[in-house]
């Protein structure tokens, strides 16, 4: 049994299925997803059970299937498989992946119109994003990761709020602006590296990671320095695909798309958004950026801590000054985002790890806050700061998740994120005395991004949630305002458990990551310094 | 070559059916015929056979082509029945006309003999200013016809000009002559093969030649502007590059650099005009423009997956604009305009028809699992393996144009609501083919290996 | 035989002037016709020095016979758009707008 292609086109299956039930089984819609969103956490768990932890970096659960294979003459063969399998890095993000959707799931049950167009691009898009994460040929994960985006993009235009058009381009052409380009670096990759085996192009990633496959000569080969347009041509590959990836993750000043498509979007878009679309950007720095060009990746490191703690610092700044509480998150999100820039920068395992443990922290937590906002919006159809007072006299248990939520956001100990952000923080300092990469002051700037957030969130409880019950809606809201129905427990309720455990036993995670981080960080700063050497750049950007 | 034969007889046959009044045979002995044809073509596969002393050459290219015009003539065929009726009594002259100009694409794809290029030409062209004239009393019609035919024609002084200056350079007519002759130096070569490039790209639209294409697609009926844009846009480049890679391929040194030039121009031309454009008819006539832009970056790369390139592109580029042109018929007569407003709330009257747009649109926008993206992947790929970094970089931006103004009609079609839409009635051969074209589109677009390992 | 090439130039030029600044669909025809019996002329002249296929005389006569059939469905258009406004100066048939 195949169990990695059977979590990506389960929902493809329950995808057909509801196209072909009549809509008068509109009912059912929201069951059939629900249902795919289990199966898939389902088999989330047997993956998770099934990883081999001690396994070092190996790829598990492969499988190669060939998909597109054409004879090109005299350019030889181009071969395109469909290449799958996880690792000690893919596999967290998997299972969260996993976990989201459910919640996302759940919080479809807003949902009233076009309910059939609605949950079949609500499982296209979840099939492709468990695609993304596990795809090992960088053709099918270009595919799709462009799938992803259609889905999305009409998912935010048609049920999002007023300006949802704006914000749907905005995002849809931001978005494809970076992998339009990164699909050109794709080719050249594909013209610069040889299949140890065959001797055929491929377009394998694990091959191209590893430097010997690389065609002597070729335009992205680590040994000479190539030059395209008079840039070197490693650097401008990084630069690019980091470019595609930055804007998803989103750093400053890339991220000016997301408090739009976040403020417009459903709350279940925005969970995914938050929770897993943003993971994305993470996982292709690390695993494509970082993994194919260690070198130029060592090169900016420099420069990407500083990007990190841009967003840390930028994205608290902002969040401090939004009236709204969606456009709030948002800006928090991109202040969290921030510390994964800064733990890969780091080239630490302390902050590789930090930094992944952040990304699946970060996918709960955010998708608990976005409910939460949900949950408000969809009583009142309101969420400015401003027009709610006490409510936690008046939503006991609403105030209660709120408070886990936020308490665990701002990095309180005994919640994931903390650990996440203290190992970041840790890495990022040792980075100096380790590699030279990163200076201290940027991690006392991280911390800085950690008080400011503590800030932002503490004022927001204290506006929102104490003090005399008013609400600018008067005694209506009231009425409106109950507190918190069955199938919001259902979400909120793991999704705290699930932020506690991995605070209090975040061997949990490390067991199923740390041992391939810690391997790859090394060979990928080993590798990356050799070429580094040999390629001599002549200026260097650390400043 | 069977296929040639039969497709100009059946022309013959159907203006004689028509003369004694056989309306309701037209359709059924026209598709019979095509089939036929493309049955007949298939079987000449790998035989390389020459015809006419050397004047023609059926060798796979001129198989694949031919097919690939024979069928989707076959599928705007499907969509035409009661739409000339409409327009005009004289029916048969519209089928009649149709084959004769695919009969002149098939010549177009399958010289091996400048006579036979400049013949081809000539019988695809002229049967163009008729069809795009065709409706009399309109005077969108009429102008259309007289621009396309004052461009058209000076196109082919060009053409000639250009065709006699690389006679005297090389002596021959010959394909193979020419290549082998080894004149590329000379000036009359030289200036030869500039005009000749100007004459195609006449009839190709390539900027700066393309201005004629905004105006005759929107001043002709919609089913002979789909025809333009895909038949004639398919012969077109099969003979731009059968022609620059079986005659000119050794002097690509000295015409390279144009190719470049007109590239650029046309992609910016093309897309940047497409941005402004609020009538679908006419952004769909410069998006096609800035399609023989990307076809173009193809043809740069002489060599043997230029043409397999091409006919990816093309197959793609086809099969989404039959869909989109066919739509568009649908919704201009509905709704009496083609304007983009038009299009609002479709989605909601016409699910499955908003559907085969939106994808149509994808698959001309490159987005992945469609045929267009896997054209568009290919021909960049082949363009990047000849070193062309930087026009590859401007295709990519002029791609990401692109999709700005596709989605513009799918924004109309869902995001938008139209109060007093009313669903658009379908005629089984509209459906009949959109499903087929959407059922190709996700093919092609799924395991695109289907066609590109034809060539 | 450079007399030849000189002629057919001068008689492509003088077309290619015609066709840009006449206003009358038919002498931008005629400017039309000047470009093809240029070319034809080439193909003419150039077919001296191919003696045994004559392969040059030809095309000259293919080259004919389509520029006469192009001349009448030209001929036909310009009556029609003649009925329709009057007037058939290419530049004020302008009903469409970019």
């Amino acid at each position: 049994m195949s169990w990695i292609s059977t979590i990506i086109f389960l929902p493809v299956v329950f995808l057909v299925i509801i196209l072909l039930l009549p809509s008068r089984f509109r009912e059912w819609y929201r069951y059939i997803t629900l249902g795919t969103a289990i199966l898939q956490a389902g088999i989330a768990c047997i993956i998770y059970l099934r990883f081999d932890q001690a396994g070092s970096d190996g790829f598990q659960f492969l499988e190669k299937v060939p998909w597109i294979h054409l004879s090109l003459g005299n350019l030889g063969r181009l071969e395109i498989d469909y290449f799958l399998g996880v690792d000690g890095l893919s596999a967290p993000l998997l299972i969260l992946s996993a976990v989201v959707m459910v919640a996302a799931a759940i919080s479809s049950w807003e949902i009233k119109e076009n309910m059939k167009g609605y949950f079949a691009l609500f499982l296209l898009m979840d099939a492709a994003i468990m695609g993304v994460f596990c795809a090992l040929d960088f053709f099918l994960f270009y595919v799709f990761y462009e799938l992803m985006l259609l889905p999305l993009y009409f998912l935010i235009g048609m049920w999002g709020g007023p300006r949802r058009e704006y914000a749907a381009l905005k995002f849809f052409l931001y978005t494809l602006f970076g992998s339009v380009f990164m699909l050109l670096v794709i080719v050249g990759l594909y013209f610069s590296v040889t299949d140890p085996v065959s001797g055929a192009y491929t377009f394998n990633m694990l091959h191209m990671m590893d430097a010997a496959n690389f065609v002597p000569g070729a335009v992205f080969s680590p040994e000479v320095v190539q030059t395209i347009l008079g840039v070197p041509a490693r650097l401008l590959g990084f630069a690019v695909i980091f470019i595609a990836f930055a804007i998803k993750v989103p750093v400053v000043p890339l991220h000016t798309w997301l408090p739009d498509a976040h403020v417009e979007a459903p709350t279940p878009i925005s969970i995914i958004l938050a929770g897993l679309l943003l993971k994305i950007g993470g996982y292709g720095i690390l695993r494509i950026c970082f993994g194919i060009f260690p070198d130029s990746a060592l090169y900016f490191s420099w420069f990407i801590g500083m990007l990190g703690v841009i967003s840390i610092l930028y994205g608290a700044l902002n969040a401090l000054a939004m009236k709204d509480l969606k456009k709030l998150i948002a800006y928090s999100s991109v202040s969290h985002m921030g510390f994964v820039l800064l733990g890969f920068a780091s080239f630490t395992t302390e902050g590789t790890s930090g930094a992944l443990l952040q990304m699946v922290s970060h996918g709960i937590l955010s998708t608990m806050l976005f409910f939460l906002v949900g949950v408000l919006y969809n009583r009142v159809h309101d969420r400015f700061i401003p027009n709610f007072r006490g409510l936690a006299s008046h939503m006991p248990h609403y105030t209660a998740f709120v408070m886990v939520a936020f308490f665990a956001s701002l990095g309180l100990p005994g919640f994931s994120a903390f650990i996440a952000e203290a190992f970041t923080l840790i890495g990022t300092f040792n980075s100096q005395s380790v590699n030279g990469l990163l200076p201290r002051w940027m991690a006392i700037a991280g911390s800085l991004g950690i008080l400011l957030s503590a800030a932002y969130f503490l004022w927001t409880l204290q506006r929102m949630f104490f003090g005399t019950t008013r609400f600018r809606g008067g005694e209506a809201w009231s009425k409106q305002l109950i507190d918190l129905r069955p199938h919001e427990w259902a979400v909120l309720l793991p999704m705290a458990l699930l932020t506690l455990m991995l605070g209090i036993f975040p061997s949990l995670f490390f067991d199923l990551s740390n041992s391939a981080l810690a391997n790859m960080v090394q060979e990928l700063f080993e590798t990356g310094k050799r070429h580094l050497d040999s390629l001599q750049y002549t200026n260097n950007l650390r400043f | 070559m069977t296929s040639l034969i039969i497709v100009s007889v059946l022309a013959v046959a159907v203006l004689y059916l028509g003369l004694f009044k056989y309306k309701t045979a037209l359709l059924p002995v026209s598709v019979t015929g095509l089939l036929a044809a493309a049955a007949m073509a298939a079987m000449d596969w790998d035989l390389e056979k020459m015809y006419f002393s050397e004047m023609m050459l059926f060798d796979n290219y001129a198989v694949a082509f031919s097919i690939l015009l024979i069928l989707t003539t076959l599928l705007i065929f499907g969509l035409s029945r009661n739409y000339f009726e409409k327009i005009s009594n004289n029916v048969a002259e519209y089928y009649a006309l149709m084959l004769f100009a695919l009969a002149g694409g098939v010549v177009m794809v399958s010289f091996h003999n400048l006579a036979m290029l400049f013949i081809g030409i000539e019988i695809l062209s002229i049967s163009l200013y008729v069809l795009a004239g065709i409706r009399r009393k309109d005077p969108a019609s009429n102008e259309a016809s007289l621009k396309y035919f004052l461009m058209g024609a000076f196109a082919t002084g060009f053409l000639l000009f250009g065709t006699a200056l690389i006679y005297g350079a090389t002596g021959s007519f010959n394909l193979a002559a020419i290549a082998s002759s080894g004149a590329f130096e000379s000036a009359l070569f030289r200036a030869g093969v500039l005009l000749m490039m100007v004459g195609l790209s006449f009839k190709v639209s390539v900027a700066p030649f393309h201005t004629w294409t905004p105006d005759v697609y929107e001043g002709s009926p919609g089913l002979i502007a789909m025809f333009m844009a895909t038949v004639v846009k398919t012969a077109g480049f099969a003979a731009f590059l059968r022609l620059f890679l079986m005659a000119f391929a050794e002097a690509s040194a000295f015409w390279a650099i144009t190719v470049a030039i007109l590239c650029i121009l046309t992609l910016f031309a093309g897309n940047i005009t497409a941005v402004f454009q609020d009538r679908f008819k006419r952004l769909l006539a410069w998006s096609s423009v800035s399609h023989a832009g990307y076809l173009l970056l193809a043809i740069l790369a002489v060599g043997f997956s230029a043409s397999s390139a091409v006919l990816v592109y093309t197959i793609a580029y086809s099969l989404a604009s039959v869909a989109a042109f066919g739509i568009m018929i649908l919704v201009s007569r509905a709704r009496g305009n083609d304007h983009l407003d038009s299009f609002n709330g479709l989605a909601r009257t016409n699910p499955f028809l908003a559907f085969t747009l939106t994808l149509a649109v994808c698959s001309l926008a490159g987005i992945p699992l469609t045929a267009g993206f896997f054209g568009k992947f290919y021909v960049f790929k082949v363009a990047l393996a000849q070193g062309y970094t930087w026009l590859v970089v401007l295709a990519v931006i002029n791609a990401m144009i692109g999709i700005y103004y596709y989605f513009k009609v799918i924004i109309a079609m869902y995001m938008k609501e139209n109060a007093n839409a009313v669903a658009i009635q379908l005629n089984p051969g509209f459906r009949l083919v959109l499903s087929i074209v959407v059922f190709l589109i996700f093919l092609f677009g799924i395991f695109p290996g289907l066609i590109a390992n034809i060539l | 035989m450079s007399h030849f090439l000189i002629v057919g130039a001068a008689l492509f030029s003088i077309g290619l002037y015609t066709v840009f600044s006449r206003k009358n669909a038919i002498l931008v025809l005629i400017g039309i016709e000047f470009m093809l019996n240029a070319a034809i002329l080439n193909l003419v002249a150039f077919g001296r020095y191919d003696r045994i296929d004559n392969e040059g005389q030809v095309f000259a006569i293919f080259a004919i016979v389509l520029a006469a059939a192009t001349v009448a469905v030209a001929l036909a258009i310009i009556i029609n758009v003649y009925k329709q406004y009057k007037t058939i100066d290419p530049d004020k048939i302008k009903d469409m707008k970019y």
